[in-house]
């Protein structure tokens, strides 16, 4: 959960990217580093706990802080999980106290069955943590949208977003910087929208 | 759904007063409670350069993976870890199902001294945790007076 601290007047928000192996988290959070604009010394350093050959093995964190509201500080804290099957207990980690999800889909027609199963394992783990999807603000990102055997849009659409509620979505290729902010400025402003509505976080 | 109880200034005094306390008697650098999911939510000490908000990040991680790795090989008592550095050393203690405690010390002050006192300071703040937990929980903080203009541009790219 989001913890508002009195004392410092800060507000924190921890912000988990979901998805496939090779999908491009990491990416997502590289370009979010590489490219945010903010004032001197409110970007945090890009932490990766990451394989000899750059796969993710716990996970990645970057802090940024955003711009103050009314007086408080809005730090965000931006996470990824390793994608690969067999590291689900460490995404479970990574879920916990989580806030806000950014799923990255793969365009990839290949890698359809590794999205959907991704996505069914984002929702059991997140069960497991007595949270319901449905609770939980997320947007979807349909990355590598540049590849030539992308699915189109609409058929990913059919795929991960046929829910009761759908929710916002964004074709995306990451290494290019293209949907990355968009998906991340989506997702903080359904986190706040939740916050201003429910007005319950924690307080600290 | 995993929460904190709702801490208000008075608390977050009290939890830095027992801080404060420990450094001096365990000859700590830097003590932190941070949350499980890996928020820093307040420290006391002197930690000069050190990055805090990313060893709340890692901590929280480290001790999480320790503890399910405890459970893996049936060993039920699992509450603390131990890095053993150089220069600095580090103690992470469990304080209750959301939160622990992170000690930062110098490499040459013994461990034995930062258990021993970290005992009865996790026990302080674990008390006024549940003082927390105990006041009313439907007392919040009005979000709706932040005023958020205009999300969307929270976060610009650089151009």
């Amino acid at each position: 959960m989001a913890i508002i601290n009195q004392a410092t007047k800060e507000l924190q928000v921890k912000i988990v990217y979901y998805g496939p192996a090779m999908g491009g988290k990491t990416t997502n959070l590289v370009q979010v580093h590489d490219h945010v604009q903010t004032v001197a010394g409110n970007k945090g350093k890009l932490v990766s706990l990451a394989t000899s050959s750059d796969r993710t093995l716990f996970f990645d964190f970057l802090p940024i802080e955003a711009m103050t509201i009314k007086g408080f500080k809005t730090k965000f804290q931006l996470y990824t999980v390793p994608g690969q099957v067999i590291y689900n207990t460490t995404r479970q980690l990574v879920l916990r106290g989580v806030d806000g999800i950014v799923f990255v889909a793969d365009s990839q027609y290949e890698k359809m069955p590794e999205n959907v199963e991704s996505f069914q394992n984002l929702v059991d783990n997140l069960n497991t943590l007595k949270i319901n999807l449905a609770e939980i603000p997320y947007v979807l990102q349909y990355n590598k949208r540049d590849l030539p055997n992308a699915a189109p849009m609409e058929y990913m659409e059919y795929l991960l977003n046929n829910r009761e509620v759908q929710v916002p979505s964004f074709g995306a290729s990451a290494h290019k910087c293209e949907g990355v902010f968009e998906s991340l400025n989506m997702i903080t402003r359904m986190l706040l929208q939740k916050f201003i509505s429910q007005s319950t976080p924690q307080l600290a | 759904m995993y929460t904190l109880p709702q801490l208000i200034e008075e608390d977050i005094q009290r939890i830095v007063a027992a801080l404060k306390a420990f450094n001096i008697l365990a000859d700590a650098t830097a003590t932190l409670v941070i949350d499980k999911g890996g928020f820093l939510i307040t420290h006391a000490g002197d930690p000069g350069d050190l990055d805090l908000t990313t060893i709340a990040a890692l901590a929280s991680g480290a001790f999480m993976a320790n503890q399910t790795i405890a459970g893996l090989v049936n060993e039920k008592n699992f509450n603390s870890t131990y890095q053993q550095g150089e220069q600095f050393s580090l103690f992470i203690i469990n304080i209750d199902d959301h939160c622990m405690l992170v000690v930062i010390f110098k490499s040459q002050s013994g461990v034995g001294v930062v258990k021993y006192y970290a005992e009865s300071t996790v026990n302080k703040i674990a008390q006024q945790l549940i003082v927390a937990q105990k006041r009313d929980p439907g007392k919040g903080f009005n979000l709706s007076e932040l005023n958020v203009a205009d999300p969307q541009e929270m976060f610009r790219k650089k151009d």
